[in-house]
């Protein structure tokens, strides 16, 4: 378990299954996110028992999000993780909307952030974002990202195509942010 | 085969093998590209064994870069084609020196973009390059990429920190450079 202040990390379980299904089929949940097609339960219960069946390793780092009452909310994990450049591409859900706009998300980022760094060593961790998803954006700003490119008309989704925006936060930036 | 004004681009064939080993192994041509381990022969060559013996489909497409009297000079790639996106990354090596800086790379990446835009109808081409190649970013500004942002030190190589550049070419605007393809042509009725 990886304490943050709002939140705790730990291994993704199966009996995480039935939330992920729920989520992963949610508009709202997945309107920004690379998830474009419903998912059949049976599939998502093989990816959730090839979550919960597999050792957590450098290249395959992957943290179910609970509040300090034990309540899941989400997940967030790296993919592309680089061992030569020590960088990590970080991808977060938070699933429960009743834990939207109320710093969970920044906080589960900040601390795994400080996992990344401190724990794997990494040099730089980014990641993608909508660039019209104005709240993850301000969470993501907030957690010391900052805005390194817009890769233009990258994604189509709902009749329209739209940018995608890269954001980094290096060791250092983290170091001084967290320390303050 | 697919002309351009310098270069042809073709399928890849098992006689390369001896170019594209040869090149894959130069550290002056390989310190611009993502490959970084020297490579057996072996499997260099099970990997153009698997490329040659495929038809090309949609997610992947390489080509030989091939000069106009036949010399083969290098290759290049779209992959990674995001088929509900419409996107697709570009990659390109001039594996023979001699032929760096003379309008060849431009060239190839022209008539590669060219051909996802009008038989794969992507709407976006982009390219990834280290800060430090001068030589490539001129090259693919020249054939109409648009820097779209910098990663700060996402890559190590050479015993420090490199930034990675993003470069995109969309769709409208490269036909506004380089002229639209002909408006359709009717055709002739027996």
């Amino acid at each position: 378990m990886i304490e943050g202040r709002l939140v705790n990390l730990r291994a993704q379980e199966f009996s995480d299954l039935d939330r992920f299904y729920a989520w992963i089929n949610d508009p709202d949940v997945t309107r920004f996110l690379d998830a474009r097609y419903p998912v059949a339960r049976e599939a998502e219960e093989a990816w959730a028992r090839d979550r919960a069946s597999s050792m957590m390793s450098y290249t395959n780092v992957h943290f179910a999000i609970e509040t300090k009452d034990g309540v899941h909310i989400g997940s967030v994990n790296f993919h592309k993780i680089s061992p030569e450049n020590r960088t990590g591409r970080l991808g977060i859900m938070i699933g429960d909307k009743a834990y939207w706009s109320r710093g969970y998300g920044t906080d589960a980022i900040t601390t795994f952030c400080r996992f990344g760094f401190e724990e794997m060593d990494l040099a730089r961790i980014d990641l993608t974002v909508d660039a019209e998803n104005a709240r993850a954006i301000a969470c993501y700003r907030k957690a010391g990202f900052v805005e390194e490119a817009r890769l233009r008309q990258d994604r189509y989704r709902r009749g329209a195509a739209a940018d995608t925006l890269v954001m980094g936060l290096l060791r250092e930036e983290f170091d001084a942010l967290d320390r303050a | 085969m697919i002309e351009g004004k310098l270069v042809d681009l073709r399928p890849f064939e098992m006689s390369d093998l001896d170019d594209d080993w040869r090149w894959v192994n130069d550290r002056e041509f390989t310190r611009y590209v993502s490959m970084r381990y020297p490579v057996p022969r072996l499997a260099e060559e099970e990997w153009l064994r698997a490329r040659t013996s495929q038809f090309p489909a949609y997610g992947e497409q390489r080509f030989a870069i091939e000069t106009k009297d036949g010399r083969h000079i290098g290759n290049c790639s779209l992959f990674d084609v995001r088929p509900a996106d419409r996107v697709a990354e570009l990659g390109i090596g001039i594996g023979e020196k001699d032929c760096w800086s003379r309008g060849y790379g431009t060239d190839a990446v022209i008539t590669l973009t060219r051909w996802g835009f009008e038989e794969m109808d992507l709407r976006r081409v982009f390219l990834t390059v280290y800060d430090f190649n001068v030589r490539g970013r001129k090259a693919y500004a020249k054939a109409g990429f648009v820097e779209e942002g910098c990663l700060r030190k996402a890559i190590y190589r050479e015993g420090r920190r490199v930034d990675l550049v993003i470069m995109g070419a969309l769709r409208d605007e490269f036909f506004a450079l380089h002229g639209a393809p002909p408006a359709a042509v009717e055709e002739v009725a027996r």
